[in-house]
């Protein structure tokens, strides 16, 4: 981690997306929140995130976003009809619609996948704790996201040994599905027996220890992240004046 | 000295129609190495459960009689107390890693973190069992991607890290090759030299009577012999209770049926070459 944004405290980072949130929701229209993304494209290039960045995006939002905005488009009627062929009508009051929510989905997702890039799990949860936040709550969050994997190779193992005893796994669809649904319950129950033993684990390693958790791994904020931090607070003060006030 | 003592201690699992632990009358001396053998199901794993506390306070179920840690029963002890006073190494190694750590390094020095230690002190104890263990090619790992035998060494170093009086180990070498195997019971020896008291779950048989001090045989729930390594594994009763004796303690009592007699039993591979050099220095 190289990078100086990536090294900022997550705080710091999170402040950012804090901001772009309330930008978002206070700020009427949506030319502005559009031009969010583009924004975020070149810093995500700046931190050193740029393609994993439009990859994440495209992979996860913005399937989610076409789909809303047709929906939209075609689902709100009124009376003022822009186009029409067969059964499907565009309204105005509908394409004004999914534009004000995709852009807003746009904006705020763009900021949250750019956090989740440039900011470490370990940082994320050292930042938590060193807030105040429970271990226990710190536990899951981290223990979710480094179980994801281990889940999807379990399942891969157990795909593999139905595959040996001659199911198929491989085809079309149903065939897929037929395959999938036997996995469920050995995946499932193997899960939770686990779990069983993983929490005897952690109370033998003194998970339950009344005492102030603390950490080998140390980071602090350095004068950038106040400067950042200072920077987004007095910008985003100038833009409620002059949103509410002017 | 008694580390821990257990009176007419019996146990009974939720929804269980038969007792799991019966009668049990076991005094842990401090300082000794304990070697738990028996069959499958003869209720070893739910022993080490009731010393570690894990039973009644996970566990529910039925426990009735007296356990007591240092002098104080049990139930007195919060369960971060108890991680610091036994450690408890299990036997499944996939289910050890905390899952929240993203190095080697990290795993070990999660139980130290629970407890609140200062950093530079964890970074100390966590390089000298890193040492200890031989895991400084593996320092850097995800623990996920380990094998089962470092997850095991993993594991181990972590418990061992606590510095707990008592070290409950629930057979450590089941996933791991000869060399490993070694490099665990080295370990052992060495935790045995710092004074620790230590229950050791195993089956492998001959690497129990060339490192414990005293053998508790257990069938059924009951433990059904107690002594020192020399005279339990030299006692063919052993054998009725589903257990095992020593390969070269068998093959003496082979001998003797053939009319050779060893000056003694042997339980150890050099106890044996001792034993066998001297019926040649006798025939000579």
């Amino acid at each position: 981690m190289t990078n100086a944004i990536q090294k900022l405290y997550p705080s710091t980072k999170m402040s950012i997306v804090l901001a772009v949130i309330l930008f978002t929701l206070m700020m009427p229209g949506y030319i502005s929140q559009y031009s969010v993304f583009p924004i975020f494209i070149i810093i995500a290039f700046i931190s050193g995130v740029g393609t994993k960045f439009l990859s994440a995006f495209i992979k996860s939002i913005f399937v989610l976003v076409l789909f809303i905005f047709v929906f939209q488009c075609f689902l709100i009627p009124s009376d003022t009809v822009i186009w029409s062929k067969g059964i499907l009508t565009l309204y105005k009051e509908g394409l004004e619609a999914s534009l004000l929510m995709t852009s807003k989905i746009i904006a705020i997702s763009s900021s949250l996948i750019w956090f989740f890039l440039v900011t470490p799990i370990k940082d994320m949860m050292f930042a938590l704790e060193k807030a105040g936040f429970s271990k226990k709550f710190t536990f899951v969050i981290y223990s979710t996201i480094q179980l994801i994997p281990q889940m999807k190779k379990l399942s891969q193992t157990i795909l593999e040994a139905q595959k040996s005893r001659g199911i198929e796994t491989e085809g079309s669809l149903m065939i897929r599905l037929k395959a999938f649904l036997p996995m469920l319950g050995p995946l499932v129950l193997s899960s939770i027996q686990q779990t069983e033993e993983k929490v005897l684990a952690l109370e033998a390693r003194a998970f339950s220890a009344t005492v102030r958790k603390s950490s080998y791994y140390q980071m602090s904020k350095k004068p950038v992240d106040y400067l950042v931090i200072s920077v987004i607070f007095i910008g985003f003060m100038i833009f409620v004046w002059w949103r509410f006030f002017k | 000295m008694s580390m821990i003592t257990m009176k007419n201690v019996y146990y009974q699992y939720p929804l269980e129609k038969e007792q799991v632990l019966k009668n049990i009358n076991l005094s842990i001396e401090k300082g000794k190495v304990y070697g738990l053998v028996g069959h499958n199901d003869a209720g070893k794993t739910t022993l080490c459960n009731v010393i570690r506390g894990f039973i009644p306070s996970f566990y529910r179920g039925k426990l009735t009689g007296e356990i007591e840690l240092d002098g104080k029963t049990i139930q007195e002890y919060s369960m971060g107390d108890l991680a610091t006073r036994i450690g408890y190494s299990f036997q499944n190694p996939f289910t050890q890693i905390s899952g929240v750590k993203e190095t080697v390094f990290e795993e070990i020095a999660y139980g130290l973190e629970n407890l609140g230690t200062a950093p530079e002190v964890i970074g100390e104890k966590v390089r000298e069992l890193i040492a200890m263990f031989k895991l400084d090619a593996l320092q850097e790992k995800n623990p996920f991607e380990l094998s089962g035998g470092q997850k095991q060494r993993v594991a181990l170093a972590a418990i061992i890290a606590l510095d707990p009086e008592v070290i409950v180990i629930d057979e450590p070498t089941s996933q791991l090759d000869p060399q490993g195997t070694e490099e665990i019971f080295k370990i052992i020896d060495l935790m045995k030299k710092k004074g620790k008291t230590i229950i050791l779950v195993e089956h492998k048989i001959d690497l129990i009577a060339a490192y414990v001090d005293e053998v508790i045989v257990m069938s059924q729930g009951e433990i059904k012999m107690i002594g020192k390594t020399s005279e339990v594994f030299t006692n063919k009763e052993v054998l009725t209770y589903g257990g095992q004796l020593p390969q070269v303690a068998l093959l003496s009592l082979a001998l003797q049926n053939a009319g050779i007699t060893m000056p003694t039993i042997p339980i150890t591979l050099v106890e044996a070459q001792q034993a066998i050099e001297k019926i040649l220095s006798r025939e000579v």
